[in-house]
């Protein structure tokens, strides 16, 4: 199964789980999704997405200047950012553990 | 390394550049927002050590700026929500881009050459259509071609022609302002539109007036084999002889000028529907005589109707159909005419063989 339409659906709660942790900028956003193990994520989609979120009042942004190397453009999470990651996740463990019973039956049934 | 690193800026500032191409037609809001991350991406990517071309790294840039869209929930670029005129400007400039445009753009460089070439016949012509279109729309029976006749005259129409002209020239020669511009263009058509229509309806015109012309000249106007004698009210076909005194005359033979036997045509039409067939007088060499007046018909044998197509028994048909009632001049008493045919003084021709 190609694993990149799957994670068109769970971008945004893993965007969102990413920066709960802690703030960060759009390039170490996209960096600290492919160290958790989503190596298939494309910037643009990463960008596209805290632009998003960013819009729809999940996430706010702050500048950091830099001496060496460039500006950083921060995002950060608010509360109303966690509370869609919290109804997000529900919804996930939800769907997750339906399709996980699904593949276990089949796979028991074979 | 300072080769390759500003190699590598000029490719982030040309992908930079060509991504904001494609993000032409969003929100600025959005476009400068999704534009300030990539710098910021660009510059962060420029400092690994990966030496990859920015375009293999992060795809061609309008897949990356459709990836950006869709992620940011904002329109495809060829959603016609938010193209705007600029949305359109960036279709044409696709559309120019494109191989077989460039291939076609020769012929299409040639035909733009053309058309500009061939505008000053344009604005002639329009100032020309102008003062015509509508002489030609007020039906008032005057001839408004080649020159219109506005008011039935066609001095004035010279005049109003040559004015049109020149003003519509001048008028073609200005840079105008984008609105008078447009303007003028949607007068063109409309103008060109109705003189389409106006000259549709000319055509017709001319084409019933033709038919209208043509279609005697064929039926009727042309002596043939089966009318050979035609008169301004059409075919002759039998010639009524009366004395002076009003007789009615029988077996009357009639020669042209030139001594040729007048022949008329065969009468086709009856009152009382029956056909008939000609009887015509036999001379005793056997042969018919046609020119003796009036004809002599008797009834088809067939008993058919004048359609030769329903039977139309004998009994139902007139045994004799009067002649037309006819106009005779009286003549002075003491000047007698001549003398009653019948009698020749002079015989020119065969006496019918009866």
């Amino acid at each position: 199964m190609d694993a990149s339409q799957l994670l068109k659906g769970v971008l945004d709660v893993a965007v969102l789980a990413v920066v709960r942790d802690a703030d960060g900028y759009g390039y170490d956003v996209v960096r600290r999704l492919r160290t958790a193990g989503l190596e298939e994520v494309g910037d643009a989609s990463v960008y596209g997405t805290l632009r998003r979120l960013y819009q729809a009042g999940a996430l706010t942004s702050y500048v950091v200047p830099s001496d060496e190397g460039p500006h950083r453009k921060y995002y950060a999470i608010n509360d109303r950012g966690r509370s869609v990651l919290e109804d997000s996740t529900k919804t996930w463990r939800t769907f997750a553990d339906t399709v996980d019973a699904l593949l276990d039956r089949t796979g028991a049934a074979a | 390394m300072s080769a390759p690193s500003l190699s590598r800026t000029r490719q982030a500032q040309d992908y930079l550049a060509a991504v904001e191409h494609e993000l032409a037609d969003l929100p600025a809001d959005d476009r400068s927002a999704l534009l300030e991350d990539l710098a910021m991406h660009l510059d962060a990517l420029a400092g690994e050590e990966d030496e990859r071309d920015i375009a293999v790294r992060l795809g061609p840039p309008s897949s990356y700026a459709a990836e950006l869209r869709t992620a940011a929930g904002l329109p495809a670029r060829s959603s016609g929500g938010a193209a705007s005129a600029s949305g359109l400007r960036e279709r044409i400039d696709g559309l120019i881009a494109s191989a077989s445009f460039q291939r076609a753009l020769p012929a299409l460089r040639e035909i733009g050459r053309l058309v500009v070439e061939l505008r000053p016949a344009w604005w002639v012509l329009r100032g020309y259509l102008l003062v015509l279109v509508p002489c030609l729309l007020v039906n008032d029976g005057v001839r408004d071609v080649p020159v219109p006749a506005p008011l039935g005259s066609d001095e004035l129409g010279f005049v109003l022609v040559l004015a049109a002209v020149a003003a519509s020239v001048f008028l073609g020669r200005r840079k105008l302002p984008r609105p008078v511009g447009v303007l003028v263009v949607v007068l063109g058509v409309v103008l060109v539109g109705v003189s389409i229509g106006v000259a549709q309806r000319e055509l017709d015109q001319a084409t019933y007036d033709h038919f209208a012309a043509s279609q005697p000249t064929s039926a009727a106007e042309v002596p043939t084999e089966r009318y050979p004698l035609l008169s301004r009210y059409g075919p002759v076909t039998d010639v009524l002889p009366f004395s002076a005194d009003g007789t009615p005359l029988r077996d009357v033979l009639l020669f042209d000028q030139d001594g040729r036997p007048l022949k008329v045509g065969f009468q086709e039409w009856w009152a009382d529907n029956c056909a008939r067939v000609l009887d015509q007088p036999v001379a005793d060499d056997g042969v018919a005589v046609p020119n003796a007046y009036p004809q002599s018909y008797v009834l088809d044998p067939a008993g058919v109707d004048i359609g030769r197509s329903n039977p139309r028994p004998a009994d139902s048909c007139a045994a004799e159909l009067p002649r037309p009632g006819v106009p005779l001049p009286t003549f002075p008493a003491d000047e007698a005419p001549a003398p009653v045919a019948g009698e020749p003084t002079e015989p020119i021709a065969p006496a019918p063989g009866d």
